[in-house]
């Protein structure tokens, strides 16, 4: 542990900017100049709106930081100091001798996540600074992201935990980008070794709880649902709910009926919840998402309310910076479910964005709606749905 | 809400068996274990180990396993395991015997393992060991081609049992395709399934037979244990047992062959850990020995049947204490449950819920005047009743006695809660043919709403509705009253209102 490090200026230090201007290029300049706020910047990461020109943005980026290292990824919302927004660029920057960053990115993830994920774990060991966090960003159309985080386990073990998120597209479902340096890519998974001097920690919580009984999980194949208690698993769904006509019908009405209602998963400590309201098929009359469930489990309609969703917020800031062993915080990373829009609304979203503020006070975060949250400090677990997954940096 | 830890662990076994049952080689079936045991115990690292080595772990970096002390945990030499990263973590280790003798060892940081997660491990271990089994007769008989097929028929078979349970079909399909199959694998004329009688006569029920010509139809047949000898010794035992001749032909076995029965072998089955009956088999080919493989694929199947059973009853279990045995209603555990979440759903919504308490009137001199039977048969009628005025998503319970409670959701105020309560007592007030009688009996009914955004207490609600009913009793027989509060303050006269 470096005690001193913490005394010296610039030894360590995290930055965000943001710029609310429609022009990409010049977007991206000013966020990323505002985030360079100390020497030796490692790493910026950007989180851009789907309405930005994605080659420009990067662009922008390269001219504001030429030779740093770039990742990031279009949203649902960009979340930083302020409040959430949409339509900015928001960029986090991390720099300073006491901090050490490798990068690896895979691409063609579909059917082969698991391997693409122990692909990019790779990166860890080209840090050797004593607190390590992989962090992933991925792209959030891709299925069974599960496997992804799997894939990182495998080769990295229980000693390295995982943060990150899954790229998205302001609910279009056309295309999410990720970033890496020059290159914008689909269908691929940046890894992102952090090595610090000082502790990185993990947290995710949820604000969701069970509603009647269960149902079982008679089929499901690759992340889709296909039957719950032998019928189709849409209009089971639905009729659990109540749901109203045109849920059974339109697609969009649908989505919008089922992202506030996941589904539930056991888990040993709790039930986990599963987004699977972005990939619905009226004709098959299946469902699902980013998120598997298994076939011959139980899984339980879930609910939420702004109340238990915002108190979700504090524990999750609470035990991120609890973890950091009492070393001063330098800022937060902080990336919440897409679905969570959905159920408290914009103004929901501002109260959220009140309590974040309030948990980093003066200290720089920055992060972005995703369409799932990855999140592990023990078991081998670590995907979510509907949570918010903070990583606190010291 | 979610089940009991025995419920949960059921269910992780049956989520095991559906993801490694579906592995086509013996690498993935270790690898799916080795990861879906973690997964459910919440293990920051599990392994197998075959003959003192380390098959295949997770929970370390690529190539830093500490194999050693993983075998050392194998073999209770060693009681913790140390994980870079996060220190010292408890242990558990299960192990399998067979042909292919193993071990599943899992670790994890924050607590021990409990001894009913203990069992869970053991389950898993038995299960891949089914799997690995399969998997290595698959391999071991690639190479003579004419038996390949065969084999093959067989794998599909086993797997399609477990699948079947993983699917939650059918109870007596599943134990027919496994009776039939143990038959197929072992290559003998007969199989058969005996389960005890539930009081412990000494008497057991054959719930499935095959004989050389397939599945016999379903028949009522009940023994004498004694009689079911090869099962009676299984059962006794707690262990496969191998019967080389020596079988009556008084055994009810004997049955069932074309001729004499010349060698039998019978495992136990368990319901939820208890042995509840055997597996058995039997051929009349006078040169028939059962080797070593021969038992280990019975007691596999055994186990099968064992999770079956025990799954099956496991449900039976979470639904009975849901509902009403009588009526077929929520109980009132599931229904003071359900109406907590609705208030709270409401809340957040800005709804309000509705609760209906309804008492039959001269329910008591029916009861009385024509019997249990009668009264019973009566209850069934109303709750039915007042099911059909319900929309989907309202729920009605049975109480107790005679009295039921209703959930509304999603009311528009007190006229639409009173338009309900007025469609159930007309239904109600309808004639009801029972004990070859045509009855009239009708309910008095109280009303009580949610305050929307009020954070109502469920257990309020549904009092503030018995007191309501109680007053449309003492004022009007047969009809509905609504609650209030000033008139209830005023008229709690009612001994020991309701307590939910």
């Amino acid at each position: 542990m470096d005690v001193s490090g913490e005394q010296e200026p610039g030894r360590r230090w995290m930055g965000v900017g943001r710029s609310r201007a429609t022009d990409s290029g010049s977007a991206a300049i000013e966020a990323a100049r505002g985030a360079m706020t100390g020497p030796e910047p490692k790493l910026l990461i950007v989180f851009a709106a789907i309405t930005h020109d994605p080659q420009a943005v990067l662009a922008g980026v390269a001219e504001a930081a030429p030779d740093v290292p770039v990742v990031g990824c279009t949203t649902h919302g960009e979340i930083g100091p302020g409040g959430p927004a949409d339509g900015t660029i928001t960029v986090a920057a991390i720099g300073g001798a006491g901090f050490q960053i490798r990068t690896h990115v895979a691409t063609g993830v579909t059917g082969r996540q698991g391997d693409a994920g122990f692909e990019v774990a790779g990166c860890v060991s080209g840090v050797n600074l004593p607190h390590k966090v992989l962090m992933l960003l991925t792209d959030g159309l891709v299925r069974d992201q599960e496997s992804i985080v799997r894939g990182c386990y495998r080769a990295l073990g229980a000693g390295v935990p995982l943060f990150g998120g899954a790229a998205a597209d302001g609910w279009r479902m056309s295309g999410a980008y990720l970033f890496k340096d020059g290159r914008v890519l689909t269908d691929a998974v940046i890894g992102v070794a952090i090595a610090s001097e000082a502790p990185l920690a993990v947290a995710v919580k949820h604000g969701w709880r069970t509603v009647g009984q269960p149902m079982i999980v008679t089929r499901s194949v690759d992340g889709r649902v296909y039957t719950l208690d032998d019928r189709p698993a849409l209009d089971v769904y639905l009729e659990r709910l109540d749901a109203p006509p045109e849920a059974y019908t339109d697609p969009a009405a649908f989505t919008e009926f089922a992202l506030p209602r996941p589904l539930g998963v056991q888990r040993r400590s709790g039930v986990e919840a599963r987004n699977l309201s972005t990939e619905v098929d009226l004709v098959g009359r299946s469902i699902g998402g980013g998120g598997a469930i298994d076939p011959g489990g139980l899984t339980w309609v879930m609910t939420g309310d702004e109340q238990s969703i915002l108190e979700a917020t504090d524990d999750a800031c609470r035990e991120a910076l609890a973890r950091l062993e009492g070393h001063p915080a330098l800022g937060m990373l902080t990336f919440s479910c897409a679905a969570i829009r959905a159920v408290i609304g914009d103004d929901g979203i501002q109260r959220e964005g009140a309590r974040l503020d309030r948990w980093a006070g003066p200290l720089p975060y920055a992060g972005f709606y995703t369409y799932g949250e990855i999140a592990r400090n023990h078991g081998i677990d670590g995907f979510h749905n509907q949570t918010l997954a903070v990583l606190a940096l010291s | 809400m979610p089940g009991s830890a025995e419920a949960l662990h059921i269910q992780q076994l049956v989520e095991l068996m559906a993801v490694v049952s579906s592995s086509t080689d013996e690498a993935s079936a270790v690898q799916n274990a080795v990861e879906r045991s973690a997964q459910a115990l919440e293990a920051e690292v599990a392994a197998v180990v075959f003959e003192g080595k380390v098959a295949a772990s997770i929970g370390f970096p690529l190539g830093a396993a500490p194999n050693d002390d993983i075998v050392a945990v194998s073999l209770h030499e060693q009681d913790w395991l140390e994980v870079p990263g996060v220190g010292r973590c408890s242990v558990a280790a299960a192990a399998w015997e067979g042909s292919n003798p193993g071990h599943l060892v899992l670790a994890r940081w924050d607590e021990p393992f409990a001894i009913e997660e203990q069992n869970l491990i053991r389950g898993m271990a038995r299960l891949l060991e089914l799997t690995l089994t399969m998997l290595r007769t698959l391999a071991a008989e690639q190479s003579i081609r004419e038996s390949l097929q065969e084999r093959q028929r067989l794998l599909e078979h086993l797997f399609t049992i477990q699948r079947a349970i993983s699917r939650r079909e059918d109870l007596q399909q599943i134990l027919d395709t496994i009776t039939l199959a143990a038959r197929d694998l072992l290559g003998d004329e007969i199989s058969l399934l005996w389960l005890r009688d539930e009081d412990d006569t000494g008497r057991a029920r054959l719930a499935s037979a095959a004989d050389a010509t397939g599945i016999l139809p379903g028949s009522a047949l009940t023994t004498e244990l004694t009689d079911a000898a090869t099962a009676d010794q299984a059962i006794t035992a707690g262990d496969v047992v191998v019967r080389q001749g020596g079988i009556a032909a008084t055994e009810v076995v004997s049955r069932f062959g074309s001729g004499p029965v010349c060698a039998s072998m019978g495992a136990p089955v368990f319901d939820s850990g208890v042995i509840t009956g055997a597996l058995v088999v039997a051929s009349c080919d006078e040169g028939k020995v059962y080797g070593p493989s021969d038992v280990q694929t019975l007691r596999a199947f055994a186990e099968n049947v064992s999770l079956a059973l025990t799954d099956a009853n496991t449900v039976v279990r979470m639904q009975q204490a849901h509902h009403d045995a009588l009526t077929g209603l929520a109980s009132r555990r599931l229904f003071m449950e359900q109406l907590t979440q609705r208030l709270a759903m409401a809340d957040a919504e800005h709804t309000t819920v509705a609760v209906l308490f309804l008492d039959l009137d001269r329910f008591k001199d029916i009861n009385d005047t024509l019997g249990h039977a009668a009264g019973d048969q009566l209850l069934t009628v109303t709750a039915d009743r007042i099911a059909a005025q319900l929309r989907a998503g309202d729920l009605a319970s049975r109480f107790g006695g005679d009295e039921f409670a209703v959930m509304l959701h999603r009311v528009d105020g007190p006229r639409d809660a009173s338009a309900v309560a007025a469609r159930i007592a007309t239904a109600l007030g309808k004639p009801m043919h029972v004990a070859h009688q045509r009855l009239r009996v009708g309910a008095s009914i109280g009303i009580a709403l949610s305050t929307p955004g009020g954070r109502t207490d469920p257990v309020e609600l549904v009092g503030h509705a018995d007191l309501a009913m109680y007053q449309a009793k003492r004022t009007d027989a047969g009809g509905y009253s609504l609650y209030d509060a000033a008139t209830a303050a005023r008229q709690d006269t009612r001994p020991g209102a309701v307590r939910a």
